[in-house]
Protein backbone atom coordinates (compact mmCIF):
# COMPACT_ATOMS: atom_id res chain seq x y z
CA UNK A 1 0.00 0.00 0.00
CA UNK A 2 2.34 2.65 0.84
CA UNK A 3 4.73 1.63 -1.87
CA UNK A 4 1.80 2.45 -4.90
CA UNK A 5 1.30 5.67 -2.46
CA UNK A 6 4.98 5.83 -2.71
CA UNK A 7 4.63 5.58 -6.68
CA UNK A 8 2.26 8.07 -7.60
CA UNK A 9 4.24 10.69 -5.50
CA UNK A 10 6.91 9.89 -7.59
CA UNK A 11 5.26 9.94 -10.52
CA UNK A 12 3.26 13.40 -9.65
CA UNK A 13 6.89 14.51 -8.34
CA UNK A 14 9.05 13.82 -11.77
CA UNK A 15 6.14 15.74 -13.73
CA UNK A 16 7.83 19.13 -11.86
CA UNK A 17 11.08 19.94 -13.54
CA UNK A 18 9.39 18.25 -17.12
CA UNK A 19 6.96 21.37 -17.27
CA UNK A 20 3.74 20.67 -19.25
CA UNK A 21 5.39 17.36 -21.03
CA UNK A 22 3.53 14.35 -19.93
CA UNK A 23 5.43 11.53 -18.35
CA UNK A 24 6.63 8.60 -20.68
CA UNK A 25 4.53 6.20 -18.71
CA UNK A 26 1.47 8.01 -19.51
CA UNK A 27 2.47 8.61 -22.81
CA UNK A 28 2.34 4.79 -22.68
CA UNK A 29 -1.20 4.50 -21.26
CA UNK A 30 -2.30 6.75 -23.53
CA UNK A 31 -1.07 4.87 -26.49
CA UNK A 32 -2.27 1.90 -25.23
CA UNK A 33 -5.61 2.51 -23.92
CA UNK A 34 -6.87 5.38 -26.78
CA UNK A 35 -7.06 2.43 -29.46
CA UNK A 36 -10.36 1.19 -27.43
CA UNK A 37 -11.73 4.27 -27.01
CA UNK A 38 -10.96 4.85 -30.93
CA UNK A 39 -12.85 1.57 -31.76
CA UNK A 40 -15.76 2.33 -29.34
CA UNK A 41 -16.34 5.64 -30.81
CA UNK A 42 -16.01 4.30 -34.44
CA UNK A 43 -18.66 1.60 -33.56
CA UNK A 44 -20.95 4.17 -32.11
CA UNK A 45 -20.37 6.77 -34.90
CA UNK A 46 -21.46 3.71 -37.35
CA UNK A 47 -24.59 2.89 -35.26
CA UNK A 48 -25.66 6.76 -35.93
CA UNK A 49 -24.52 6.97 -38.98
CA UNK A 50 -26.80 3.79 -39.70
CA UNK A 51 -29.60 5.31 -37.70
CA UNK A 52 -29.60 8.89 -39.41
CA UNK A 53 -29.36 6.97 -43.37
CA UNK A 54 -31.68 4.30 -42.82
CA UNK A 55 -34.49 7.01 -40.41
CA UNK A 56 -33.93 9.94 -42.09
CA UNK A 57 -33.50 8.78 -45.52
CA UNK A 58 -37.26 10.82 -46.69
CA UNK A 59 -35.59 14.46 -45.99
CA UNK A 60 -32.64 13.54 -47.95
CA UNK A 61 -34.10 15.22 -50.80
CA UNK A 62 -34.80 18.14 -48.84
CA UNK A 63 -31.78 18.23 -47.27
CA UNK A 64 -29.80 18.13 -50.97
CA UNK A 65 -31.76 21.08 -52.28
CA UNK A 66 -31.06 22.94 -49.15
CA UNK A 67 -27.25 22.18 -49.37
CA UNK A 68 -27.03 22.94 -53.24
CA UNK A 69 -28.49 26.20 -52.54
CA UNK A 70 -25.95 26.74 -49.99
CA UNK A 71 -23.00 25.79 -51.99
CA UNK A 72 -24.24 28.12 -55.10
CA UNK A 73 -24.05 30.69 -52.46
CA UNK A 74 -20.48 29.82 -50.93
CA UNK A 75 -18.72 29.51 -54.50
CA UNK A 76 -20.26 32.91 -55.53
CA UNK A 77 -18.91 34.33 -52.08
CA UNK A 78 -15.67 32.20 -52.81
CA UNK A 79 -15.29 33.70 -56.37
CA UNK A 80 -15.94 37.37 -54.63
CA UNK A 81 -13.64 36.78 -52.10
CA UNK A 82 -10.83 35.39 -54.88
CA UNK A 83 -11.60 38.64 -56.96
CA UNK A 84 -10.86 40.83 -54.20
CA UNK A 85 -7.65 39.08 -53.17
CA UNK A 86 -6.51 39.30 -56.92
CA UNK A 87 -6.34 43.27 -56.16
CA UNK A 88 -3.80 43.12 -53.21
CA UNK A 89 -1.62 40.09 -54.47
CA UNK A 90 -0.51 38.19 -57.84
CA UNK A 91 -3.27 35.10 -58.92
CA UNK A 92 -0.29 32.62 -59.12
CA UNK A 93 0.39 33.44 -55.11
CA UNK A 94 -3.26 33.09 -54.11
CA UNK A 95 -3.76 30.13 -56.27
CA UNK A 96 -1.13 28.25 -54.18
CA UNK A 97 -2.34 30.22 -51.12
CA UNK A 98 -5.57 28.44 -51.59
CA UNK A 99 -4.28 25.37 -52.89
CA UNK A 100 -2.13 24.95 -49.67
CA UNK A 101 -4.99 25.56 -47.59
CA UNK A 102 -7.47 22.57 -48.92
CA UNK A 103 -4.75 20.56 -48.40
CA UNK A 104 -3.75 21.56 -44.54
CA UNK A 105 -7.39 21.00 -43.19
CA UNK A 106 -7.56 17.57 -41.82
CA UNK A 107 -11.27 16.58 -40.51
CA UNK A 108 -10.89 14.49 -37.54
CA UNK A 109 -13.13 12.92 -34.80
CA UNK A 110 -13.58 13.35 -31.79
CA UNK A 111 -13.37 10.25 -29.60
CA UNK A 112 -13.22 10.91 -26.14
CA UNK A 113 -13.65 13.88 -23.20
CA UNK A 114 -11.60 14.55 -20.58
CA UNK A 115 -12.03 11.88 -17.53
CA UNK A 116 -11.36 14.27 -14.89
CA UNK A 117 -12.96 17.70 -16.03
CA UNK A 118 -14.66 17.66 -19.12
CA UNK A 119 -13.91 21.21 -20.54
CA UNK A 120 -10.18 20.53 -20.10
CA UNK A 121 -9.53 17.99 -23.48
CA UNK A 122 -10.83 15.79 -26.10
CA UNK A 123 -8.92 13.30 -28.13
CA UNK A 124 -8.93 12.99 -31.43
CA UNK A 125 -8.84 9.94 -33.84
CA UNK A 126 -5.79 11.19 -35.96
CA UNK A 127 -2.13 11.55 -34.82
CA UNK A 128 1.51 11.99 -35.61
CA UNK A 129 0.90 9.04 -38.48
CA UNK A 130 -1.64 11.77 -40.06
CA UNK A 131 0.56 14.69 -39.87
CA UNK A 132 -0.87 16.08 -36.43
CA UNK A 133 1.58 17.53 -33.92
CA UNK A 134 2.11 20.11 -30.80
CA UNK A 135 0.03 23.34 -31.33
CA UNK A 136 -1.94 22.65 -33.98
CA UNK A 137 -5.00 24.75 -33.85
CA UNK A 138 -8.07 23.14 -34.10
CA UNK A 139 -11.52 24.09 -35.47
CA UNK A 140 -15.40 23.25 -35.17
CA UNK A 141 -17.54 22.41 -37.80
CA UNK A 142 -18.56 26.05 -38.26
CA UNK A 143 -14.95 27.17 -37.91
CA UNK A 144 -14.78 28.50 -34.15
CA UNK A 145 -12.21 28.06 -32.08
CA UNK A 146 -11.93 24.77 -29.78
CA UNK A 147 -8.22 24.62 -29.16
CA UNK A 148 -5.06 23.59 -29.59
CA UNK A 149 -3.18 19.97 -29.79
CA UNK A 150 -1.20 19.35 -27.11
CA UNK A 151 1.20 16.44 -25.61
CA UNK A 152 0.68 13.20 -25.84
CA UNK A 153 0.04 12.85 -29.38
CA UNK A 154 0.53 9.23 -30.38
CA UNK A 155 0.24 7.73 -34.00
CA UNK A 156 -3.22 7.77 -34.59
CA UNK A 157 -4.47 9.68 -31.78
CA UNK A 158 -3.61 13.18 -30.48
CA UNK A 159 -4.92 15.76 -27.18
CA UNK A 160 -6.44 18.83 -28.12
CA UNK A 161 -6.54 21.35 -25.44
CA UNK A 162 -9.95 23.31 -25.02
CA UNK A 163 -9.88 26.99 -24.59
CA UNK A 164 -12.29 26.66 -21.81
CA UNK A 165 -9.35 24.54 -19.61
CA UNK A 166 -8.46 26.76 -16.70
CA UNK A 167 -4.20 26.48 -18.66
CA UNK A 168 -5.57 27.74 -21.57
CA UNK A 169 -4.74 31.40 -22.48
CA UNK A 170 -5.08 32.77 -26.08
CA UNK A 171 -4.47 36.30 -27.08
CA UNK A 172 -7.61 38.14 -28.84
CA UNK A 173 -9.11 41.29 -29.37
CA UNK A 174 -13.10 42.46 -29.39
CA UNK A 175 -14.68 42.90 -32.76
CA UNK A 176 -15.60 46.65 -32.96
CA UNK A 177 -12.78 48.58 -31.25
CA UNK A 178 -10.08 46.28 -31.14
CA UNK A 179 -9.28 46.28 -27.47
CA UNK A 180 -6.67 43.83 -27.16
CA UNK A 181 -6.52 41.10 -24.55
CA UNK A 182 -5.96 37.95 -23.09
CA UNK A 183 -8.59 35.33 -22.61
CA UNK A 184 -8.50 32.39 -20.71
CA UNK A 185 -10.65 29.27 -19.31
CA UNK A 186 -12.90 28.88 -16.70
CA UNK A 187 -12.79 25.31 -16.62
CA UNK A 188 -16.82 25.95 -16.33
CA UNK A 189 -17.36 25.94 -19.88
CA UNK A 190 -16.86 29.80 -20.36
CA UNK A 191 -13.94 32.14 -20.82
CA UNK A 192 -12.58 34.89 -19.33
CA UNK A 193 -10.96 38.08 -20.73
CA UNK A 194 -8.22 39.46 -18.55
CA UNK A 195 -6.45 42.64 -18.74
CA UNK A 196 -8.87 44.94 -19.56
CA UNK A 197 -8.38 47.88 -17.17
CA UNK A 198 -11.71 49.16 -15.63
CA UNK A 199 -11.48 52.88 -17.36
CA UNK A 200 -12.17 50.68 -20.54
CA UNK A 201 -15.60 51.70 -21.97
CA UNK A 202 -15.35 50.20 -25.50
CA UNK A 203 -16.07 46.95 -24.57
CA UNK A 204 -19.95 45.74 -24.12
CA UNK A 205 -21.62 42.91 -23.53
CA UNK A 206 -22.42 40.57 -26.94
CA UNK A 207 -19.71 41.42 -28.73
CA UNK A 208 -17.66 39.31 -30.78
CA UNK A 209 -14.35 38.05 -29.69
CA UNK A 210 -11.78 37.04 -32.00
CA UNK A 211 -8.17 35.51 -32.08
CA UNK A 212 -5.64 38.77 -32.48
CA UNK A 213 -2.40 36.16 -32.87
CA UNK A 214 -0.79 37.88 -31.10
CA UNK A 215 0.29 34.39 -28.55
CA UNK A 216 2.29 33.35 -31.39
CA UNK A 217 0.08 30.13 -32.07
CA UNK A 218 -3.67 31.01 -33.30
CA UNK A 219 -3.81 32.88 -36.34
CA UNK A 220 -5.20 36.13 -36.39
CA UNK A 221 -9.46 36.57 -37.05
CA UNK A 222 -10.66 33.66 -35.89
CA UNK A 223 -14.40 34.10 -34.53
CA UNK A 224 -13.78 32.49 -30.42
CA UNK A 225 -16.73 33.44 -28.66
CA UNK A 226 -19.60 36.40 -27.60
CA UNK A 227 -19.21 38.24 -24.24
CA UNK A 228 -21.60 37.48 -22.00
CA UNK A 229 -21.26 39.87 -19.31
CA UNK A 230 -19.26 42.39 -18.00
CA UNK A 231 -18.28 43.27 -13.80
CA UNK A 232 -16.40 46.40 -12.84
CA UNK A 233 -15.44 45.59 -9.15
CA UNK A 234 -14.18 48.82 -7.44
CA UNK A 235 -11.47 47.05 -5.78
CA UNK A 236 -9.62 45.49 -8.62
CA UNK A 237 -7.39 47.24 -11.66
CA UNK A 238 -9.41 45.28 -14.42
CA UNK A 239 -12.91 44.14 -15.74
CA UNK A 240 -13.85 40.77 -15.06
CA UNK A 241 -15.50 39.82 -18.46
CA UNK A 242 -17.10 36.18 -19.33
CA UNK A 243 -16.95 35.17 -22.21
CA UNK A 244 -19.25 32.21 -23.86
CA UNK A 245 -17.50 30.25 -26.39
CA UNK A 246 -19.12 29.28 -29.80
CA UNK A 247 -17.98 25.41 -29.70
CA UNK A 248 -20.28 23.60 -28.20
CA UNK A 249 -18.94 20.71 -26.24
CA UNK A 250 -21.84 18.48 -26.74
CA UNK A 251 -22.49 19.11 -30.45
CA UNK A 252 -18.25 18.38 -30.92
CA UNK A 253 -18.09 15.24 -33.17
CA UNK A 254 -15.81 16.28 -36.16
CA UNK A 255 -13.24 18.81 -35.93
CA UNK A 256 -10.98 20.46 -38.06
CA UNK A 257 -7.16 20.62 -37.55
CA UNK A 258 -5.44 22.35 -39.46
CA UNK A 259 -1.75 20.95 -40.56
CA UNK A 260 -0.33 23.86 -41.52
CA UNK A 261 0.86 27.36 -39.58
CA UNK A 262 -2.11 29.72 -40.28
CA UNK A 263 0.23 32.33 -39.34
CA UNK A 264 2.85 31.80 -42.13
CA UNK A 265 -0.47 31.76 -45.17
CA UNK A 266 -1.96 35.25 -43.54
CA UNK B 1 -5.91 -16.96 -14.85
CA UNK B 2 -9.38 -15.84 -14.22
CA UNK B 3 -8.31 -12.97 -11.78
CA UNK B 4 -6.04 -11.42 -14.58
CA UNK B 5 -8.98 -12.32 -17.34
CA UNK B 6 -11.46 -10.60 -14.96
CA UNK B 7 -9.43 -7.58 -13.97
CA UNK B 8 -8.55 -7.17 -17.62
CA UNK B 9 -12.19 -7.03 -18.67
CA UNK B 10 -12.50 -4.83 -15.96
CA UNK B 11 -10.48 -2.12 -17.09
CA UNK B 12 -11.90 -2.20 -21.21
CA UNK B 13 -15.06 -2.42 -19.68
CA UNK B 14 -14.40 0.99 -17.98
CA UNK B 15 -12.55 2.26 -20.79
CA UNK B 16 -15.51 1.63 -22.98
CA UNK B 17 -18.34 3.00 -20.71
CA UNK B 18 -16.31 6.31 -20.29
CA UNK B 19 -16.55 6.52 -24.14
CA UNK B 20 -19.93 5.86 -24.66
CA UNK B 21 -21.41 7.72 -21.85
CA UNK B 22 -18.93 10.52 -23.40
CA UNK B 23 -20.43 9.67 -26.90
CA UNK B 24 -24.09 10.10 -25.67
CA UNK B 25 -23.57 13.20 -23.77
CA UNK B 26 -20.40 14.83 -22.11
CA UNK B 27 -22.31 15.99 -19.14
CA UNK B 28 -22.88 12.42 -18.06
CA UNK B 29 -18.69 11.83 -17.66
CA UNK B 30 -19.43 14.28 -14.52
CA UNK B 31 -22.05 11.53 -12.83
CA UNK B 32 -21.04 8.42 -13.72
CA UNK B 33 -17.28 7.37 -13.42
CA UNK B 34 -16.91 4.27 -14.32
CA UNK B 35 -12.89 3.67 -13.16
CA UNK B 36 -14.57 4.11 -9.29
CA UNK B 37 -17.35 1.42 -9.66
CA UNK B 38 -14.28 -1.00 -11.18
CA UNK B 39 -12.23 -0.16 -8.10
CA UNK B 40 -14.84 -0.38 -5.59
CA UNK B 41 -16.11 -3.69 -7.16
CA UNK B 42 -12.80 -5.38 -6.74
CA UNK B 43 -11.77 -3.80 -3.61
CA UNK B 44 -15.26 -5.10 -1.64
CA UNK B 45 -14.62 -8.69 -3.68
CA UNK B 46 -11.26 -9.04 -3.60
CA UNK B 47 -9.90 -7.30 -0.21
CA UNK B 48 -7.41 -4.50 0.29
CA UNK B 49 -4.24 -5.43 -1.83
CA UNK B 50 -6.86 -5.71 -4.54
CA UNK B 51 -8.42 -2.88 -4.41
CA UNK B 52 -5.36 -0.65 -3.92
CA UNK B 53 -3.82 -2.60 -7.25
CA UNK B 54 -6.82 -1.99 -9.15
CA UNK B 55 -7.30 1.71 -7.89
CA UNK B 56 -3.40 2.63 -9.39
CA UNK B 57 -3.74 0.69 -12.41
CA UNK B 58 -7.83 2.11 -12.58
CA UNK B 59 -6.92 5.84 -11.34
CA UNK B 60 -3.33 6.13 -13.78
CA UNK B 61 -5.51 4.85 -16.83
CA UNK B 62 -7.96 7.78 -15.93
CA UNK B 63 -4.92 10.26 -15.28
CA UNK B 64 -3.82 9.02 -18.93
CA UNK B 65 -7.41 10.35 -20.68
CA UNK B 66 -7.01 13.33 -18.63
CA UNK B 67 -5.33 17.00 -18.95
CA UNK B 68 -4.00 17.70 -15.63
CA UNK B 69 -1.48 16.24 -13.06
CA UNK B 70 -0.69 12.30 -13.96
CA UNK B 71 -0.82 10.85 -10.70
CA UNK B 72 -3.85 12.42 -8.48
CA UNK B 73 -6.61 10.07 -10.16
CA UNK B 74 -4.03 7.13 -8.86
CA UNK B 75 -3.73 8.21 -5.65
CA UNK B 76 -6.71 8.90 -4.61
CA UNK B 77 -8.05 5.39 -6.37
CA UNK B 78 -5.42 3.52 -4.61
CA UNK B 79 -6.74 5.00 -1.25
CA UNK B 80 -10.14 4.36 -2.46
CA UNK B 81 -9.35 0.51 -3.30
CA UNK B 82 -7.28 0.06 0.02
CA UNK B 83 -10.07 1.58 2.19
CA UNK B 84 -12.88 0.01 0.92
CA UNK B 85 -11.33 -3.59 0.93
CA UNK B 86 -10.13 -2.82 4.13
CA UNK B 87 -12.99 -1.14 6.02
CA UNK B 88 -15.36 -3.82 4.56
CA UNK B 89 -13.33 -6.50 5.77
CA UNK B 90 -13.77 -4.85 9.61
CA UNK B 91 -17.76 -4.63 9.67
CA UNK B 92 -20.71 -5.78 8.04
CA UNK B 93 -21.44 -4.97 4.67
CA UNK B 94 -23.30 -7.79 2.83
CA UNK B 95 -27.26 -6.33 3.23
CA UNK B 96 -27.41 -3.80 0.12
CA UNK B 97 -28.82 -1.19 2.64
CA UNK B 98 -25.36 -1.39 3.77
CA UNK B 99 -23.99 -1.60 0.77
CA UNK B 100 -24.69 1.16 -0.12
CA UNK B 101 -24.59 3.30 2.20
CA UNK B 102 -20.64 2.08 2.54
CA UNK B 103 -20.03 3.06 -1.32
CA UNK B 104 -21.91 6.06 -1.03
CA UNK B 105 -19.43 6.97 1.76
CA UNK B 106 -16.47 5.81 0.31
CA UNK B 107 -17.27 7.59 -3.28
CA UNK B 108 -17.90 11.10 -1.54
CA UNK B 109 -14.54 10.71 0.20
CA UNK B 110 -12.56 9.61 -2.99
CA UNK B 111 -14.53 13.12 -4.35
CA UNK B 112 -13.40 15.09 -1.45
CA UNK B 113 -9.85 13.79 -1.54
CA UNK B 114 -9.36 14.08 -5.16
CA UNK B 115 -10.96 17.93 -5.06
CA UNK B 116 -8.27 18.65 -2.27
CA UNK B 117 -5.79 17.42 -4.04
CA UNK B 118 -6.66 19.00 -7.14
CA UNK B 119 -7.63 22.75 -5.85
CA UNK B 120 -5.25 22.89 -2.81
CA UNK B 121 -2.28 21.31 -3.42
CA UNK B 122 -1.76 21.57 -7.09
CA UNK B 123 -3.85 24.97 -7.53
CA UNK B 124 -5.89 23.62 -10.41
CA UNK B 125 -9.26 25.37 -11.56
CA UNK B 126 -11.77 22.58 -10.60
CA UNK B 127 -15.62 22.60 -11.95
CA UNK B 128 -18.61 21.33 -10.26
CA UNK B 129 -20.49 21.43 -13.26
CA UNK B 130 -23.55 23.21 -11.51
CA UNK B 131 -24.01 20.50 -8.90
CA UNK B 132 -23.98 17.33 -11.34
CA UNK B 133 -20.43 16.06 -9.72
CA UNK B 134 -22.03 15.68 -5.92
CA UNK B 135 -24.55 12.89 -7.47
CA UNK B 136 -21.36 10.75 -8.88
CA UNK B 137 -20.98 9.37 -5.13
CA UNK B 138 -24.68 8.53 -5.48
CA UNK B 139 -24.92 6.51 -8.71
CA UNK B 140 -21.73 5.01 -7.95
CA UNK B 141 -23.43 3.86 -5.04
CA UNK B 142 -26.30 2.25 -6.98
CA UNK B 143 -24.34 1.04 -9.94
CA UNK B 144 -21.80 -0.88 -7.64
CA UNK B 145 -24.70 -2.17 -5.38
CA UNK B 146 -26.39 -3.52 -7.98
CA UNK B 147 -23.27 -5.34 -9.06
CA UNK B 148 -22.53 -7.04 -6.10
CA UNK B 149 -25.96 -7.81 -5.84
CA UNK B 150 -26.18 -9.52 -8.82
CA UNK B 151 -22.68 -11.55 -8.33
CA UNK B 152 -24.32 -12.46 -4.63
CA UNK B 153 -27.29 -13.68 -6.19
CA UNK B 154 -25.48 -15.60 -8.86
CA UNK B 155 -23.71 -17.47 -6.05
CA UNK B 156 -20.57 -16.15 -5.84
CA UNK B 157 -18.87 -15.78 -2.64
CA UNK B 158 -18.59 -12.35 -1.05
CA UNK B 159 -15.62 -12.02 2.04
Amino acid sequence: MFGLVFVHLLFISIQVPRGDEPAYFERAVFAVFTPVQHGVASFFQGLKDFWQNYFYFRDLRRQNRALESEALKLRQENLALKNMLLKFRGAEEIQGLLSTLSRSVLVASVIGFDSNRIYNSIELNKGAADGVHKDMVVLDRKAHLVGRVVEPVSSKQARVQLITDGDSGVGVYSERFRVIGILQGDAKGKCILKYIVKTNREVTVGEEILTSGLDGIYPSGVPVGRILSIVTPETDLFKKIVVEPYFDLSDLDQVAVFTVDLRDLS
Amino acid sequence: MRRSTEVIAGLILAVVLQTVFGKISPSLLVVFNPFSWVVLYFGLTRQEVFGAVMGTVCGLLQDSLSLGVFGVGGLTKTLLGFGAGYISRKINVLSPGRTFVFVLIMAAAELVLWKFLVLFLFGERWSAAGGLVFLQPLFTAVFVTLLLQFKRKGGAEIP
